[in-house]
């Protein structure tokens, strides 16, 4: 732990002296080789520090958002000619320019983002690269405006620039505080947020998120940090040229990005300079074969290192541990037993996070929902279904495959809008919301196949759940990892998985994911909590156990319960009321006991048995 | 503009059209069964015309096509069944974002690799005779190798359809666009039948870039002129639609035929092509034939 500290710092330590010492030591090297210029040198590693800004900047959608775009070089592409532009037509001096770069290239990033951001992951993908093709296209015909494919040249700087070790010195100076802003955004709760985003959209989306919103803002500041590299490239450079926009130009950030490490924040940084340094060294010696050994060099650390440079040394150790037959690496292992270790009495101790804005008393309707129908296609998933859960109850619902019970749950949870009907939820209409409203509502929800953030340690995943339910993920400052700290770690010593707090979500046990799920619910003081199949997946001891905290959990802290479940044992020992439905339709509605001797949900329950002989 | 010259537009629009249907019609395919945006697509349409431009170079326009096409469209796919076999196979499983990645490595690759080869030069070649020469009609001469160029397309399109609807391939193809799941469920092997798809994919891109060969200059830019148009053709048709491939494409080339043959947009022919690209994912986001992901 204190080595990884000891780390923390040294990294950016060695950085920043290597950064201030490379003209100094270029000169040495000149003065004992006649052959070495620090000209050529200092060029190189200016060139390095803008190429490590745009990476960087590149970095903030790939690693922290896990965004693909192409269109990244085209902001780039937009900060040149901006300096470019302005000081042709205007005789803007360039640096003046250059302060104006971040707003012309997060106002083009954000009016684009919004058409981009229409579409989702894949579709972004290609629509960003339609989007980047379109503004190539424009700098590379718009003869009268930026030159054709000429570009523009000979921008002129002051003279105290002219001096290639000051123009080194003002590049670095910038890129710094850029590094910085950066580096404190992705701390901040706003980082966060774009964390749980990358981790699992949707339930980013169930704690509260908007996800759209956060990636068009991630979106925007990556292209107005893109627009000052392509500015301070202008400026360096004295030129900007078309086919700095063009798709193909993202290879670079992308390549170092990938080459130091996406996940980590210096990677990219630390890869621009690897990636200058081997580009002049192999572009002259290989310059045919200079592309192919690129391709090679990302195919490679895509298939092989995922995790760029940086996790090098872990991989190292995992090839170690292999070799040396130690199956696991963690000296704490999950086992799915925290349901038994967990410590009802401190759960219930641990407030409701969130006070109620209009309280409801118990007994009286919860949520309401009148005439909700959805097709799809011809088929009629959910036909006009009225139901009513009361406040403290725990309701399940339950009806063969096919009854349309996982559609009502996403039309509730307002993943799925309906096509007639209404849901209120303490007394607020709530049909047809966005499902991170609805969130905020107070209606938790966990899910068929378990939903949790994998990468991110099982402490993070509660912390930033609250941090996202109560507001905080606006908030572009502050230290994520910070806040609600101990009454995250309270909640987790709770519910049995205290001893896990940093470990990845995902190298945690089935049953034990389970319960982060539970927790995450807890954290988020949801009045409605809505379980899909709560136990699919659990042993039998283990769904009993599971069943008895959920049940007492939500007696004492009055949360209201509807579930769907296959396995009759626990609905009818944990339900107080259960909605049969078939078919789409509600067939009947009551206690356990009336519902068992209905008739009519024998003969469905049977039919059901009959179809499946049958296949 | 006379009906005449409208004709002209039209016919040379859907010639273009033509060959932007093969390659998107493999990138579709690929996509629908795999669910792996191919970004080689456009490098493997670019071997096969390299391929074919240097056979023809040795044998002679007529000889060449023919034994070109044969041969690119082996190398093609062998090489396709390489990139299937050792990259793609160890990506499905992962987000997005690293298929996007491995497979756009692969373009810098195989640009590498075919600039290497084949050097930077732009090459020619003729039409083989039987379809050389032009015609007239209504005032305008069109040459004769644009209307083979239209055959066949539709012919490909005939045979892509008859493979998906009428072989027992085509099911397995069809069954592993809708559930894939449930296909290796069902005792297939489905490791092969994805070999064999992806090699189909890279096949129809080799056809693209045979038949191309002979109509424009072949060169090193060839993959990313055509991958961006195959990707503009799949978002507005749709990925994974053969349909809205062939939909998608006719417009694209229509678009292009005629921004190219005004004075005043032909700068401008592929901006309106994203233009058209925008607006339609702004009001259909999974494109006009396509199925919205969950």
């Amino acid at each position: 732990m204190s080595a990884r500290r000891v780390l923390r710092w040294a990294v950016p330590a060695a950085f920043v002296a290597i950064a201030l010492l490379l003209p100094p030591l270029y000169g040495l090297n000149e003065m004992v080789n006649p052959d070495a210029s620090t000209r050529f040198g200092l060029f190189l590693g200016t060139e390095a520090l803008v190429l490590a800004l745009w990476a960087t900047s590149y970095n903030l959608m790939l690693g922290y958002a896990g965004m693909v775009s192409f269109a990244h070089a085209a902001y780039y592409g937009i900060g040149a000619y901006t300096v470019a532009l302005l000081f042709q037509r205007y005789h803007v001096p360039a640096l003046a320019g250059l302060a104006l770069t971040p707003l012309v290239a997060a106002a083009f990033g954000l009016v684009t983002g919004l058409i981009a951001l229409r579409a989702v992951r894949l579709y972004f993908s290609l629509l960003t690269l339609a989007i980047s093709q379109l503004l190539y296209s424009v700098a590379f015909n718009a003869y009268g405006l930026t030159g054709g494919d000429n570009g523009i040249h000979g921008i002129e700087v002051p003279d105290a620039l002219s001096d290639y070790t000051t123009m080194y010195y003002f590049v670095a100076a910038v890129v710094a505080i850029c590094l910085v802003l950066m580096f404190l955004l992705t701390r901040s709760p706003f980082g966060a947020a774009l964390a749980t985003i990358r981790e699992n959209r949707e339930r980013a989306r169930s704690v509260g998120i908007n996800v759209r919103a956060y990636e068009l803002a991630v979106y925007t500041i990556a292209a107005m940090f893109a627009g000052v590299a392509g500015g301070l490239y202008a400026v360096f450079q004295q030129q900007a040229f078309p086919e700095m926009l063009y798709w193909t130009a993202n290879a670079q950030p992308v390549v170092v990005a990938l080459l130091g490490g996406i996940g980590s924040f210096l990677g990219p940084a630390l890869g621009a300079f690897v990636y200058t340094y081997l580009a002049s060294q192999l572009s002259t010696r290989f310059s045919n074969e200079f592309d192919v050994l690129l391709g090679a060099v990302v195919l490679l650390v895509v298939l092989v290192v995922p995790g760029g440079l940086a996790s090098v040394p872990r991989l190292f150790t995992t090839l170690r541990s292999r070799f040396r037959h130690e199956a696991d690496m963690e000296s704490v292992e999950s086992s799915g037993e925290s349901i038994e270790r967990a410590d009802l009495a401190r759960v219930v101790r641990i407030e409701a996070v969130h006070a109620d804005p209009t309280p409801v008393q118990r007994g009286e309707p919860l949520l309401v929902v009148e005439g909700l129908s959805r097709s799809f296609g011809g088929l009629r998933a959910v036909q006009d279904v009225n139901l009513v859960v009361h406040a403290g109850d725990r309701h399940a619902i339950i009806g063969p495959n096919g009854a349309g019970k996982s559609t009502l749950f996403n039309l509730i949870t307002g993943r799925l809008k309906p096509d007639a009907g209404r849901v209120t939820f303490a007394g607020h209409d709530i049909t047809g919301r966005p499902p991170h409203a609805i969130a905020r509502e107070g209606i938790g929800r966990a899910f068929q196949i378990t939903m949790i953030f994998p990468r991110l340690t099982v402490l993070q995943n509660l912390q930033y759940a609250m941090l996202a339910h109560r507001g905080y993920t606006r908030r572009p400052f502050g230290f994520a990892d910070r806040m609600f700290r101990d009454e995250a770690m309270d909640l987790l010593e709770a519910v049995g998985l205290g001893q896990y707090a940093d470990l990845p979500a995902g190298q945690l046990s089935h049953g034990d994911q389970r319960a982060i799920e539970l927790a995450i619910s807890l954290a988020l003081g949801s009045r409605l909590v809505l379980l899909d199949e709560p136990t699919a997946g659990m042993s039998a001891f283990e769904t009993h156990k599971a069943m008895e905290l959920v049940r007492r959990v939500a007696q004492e802290k009055r949360l209201t319960l509807l579930f769907c479940e296959h396995d009759m044992e626990v609905v009818f020992g944990s339900a107080q009321t259960v909605t049969v439905m078939h078919l789409g339709r509600v067939l009947t509605e009551g206690t356990p006991q009336e519902v068992r001797a209905n008739p009519e949900v024998q003969k469905v329950y049977l039919g059901e048995l009959e179809e499946e002989a049958v296949v | 503009m006379n009906p005449a010259q409208l004709l002209l537009f039209a016919i040379g629009g859907l010639s273009i059209a033509a060959y932007l249907f093969i390659v998107a019609a493999g990138l579709s395919l690929v996509f629908g069964a795999l669910r792996v945006i191919n970004m080689a697509h456009g490098s493997l349409y670019m071997i096969a015309a390299f391929v074919t431009v240097v056979v023809a170079e040795k044998l002679g326009a007529g000889l060449g096509f023919w034994t070109g096409l044969l041969v690119a469209v082996a190398v093609t796919g062998a090489v396709g069944a390489l990139i299937e076999i050792f990259v793609l196979r160890r990506v499905y499983r992962e987000e997005h974002l690293v298929q996007l990645l491995g497979t756009y490595a692969l373009t810098l690759v195989i640009a590498g690799g075919v600039r290497l080869i084949f050097g930077s030069n732009y090459r020619t070649m003729r039409p083989p005779a039987l379809f050389s020469g032009s015609l007239k009609m209504a005032g305008y001469s069109y040459s004769v190798y644009s209307f083979f160029m239209i055959g066949a397309a539709i012919l490909i399109a005939v045979g892509v359809y008859l493979m998906l609807y009428r072989t027992a391939l085509g099911r397995n193809i069809r069954a592993a666009v809708s559930d894939s799941d449930l296909l290796s469920a069902s005792g297939i092997d489905v490791a092969r039948l994805f070999t064999t798809v992806f090699v189909i994919g890279a096949g129809l891109a080799a056809l693209g870039g045979v038949i191309v060969a002979p109509s424009q200059a072949v060169g090193l830019q060839m993959d990313t002129d055509i991958l961006v148009l195959a990707f503009a053709i799949s978002v507005i048709g749709g990925l994974g639609s053969i349909l809205g491939s062939l939909v998608g494409s006719v417009l694209v080339g229509e678009v292009i035929s005629f921004g190219l043959n005004s004075q005043y947009t032909n700068q401008f022919a592929l901006a309106f092509v994203f233009i058209i690209m925008v607006g339609v994912l702004t009001i259909r986001p999974w494109g006009l034939f396509g199925a919205a992901e969950q």
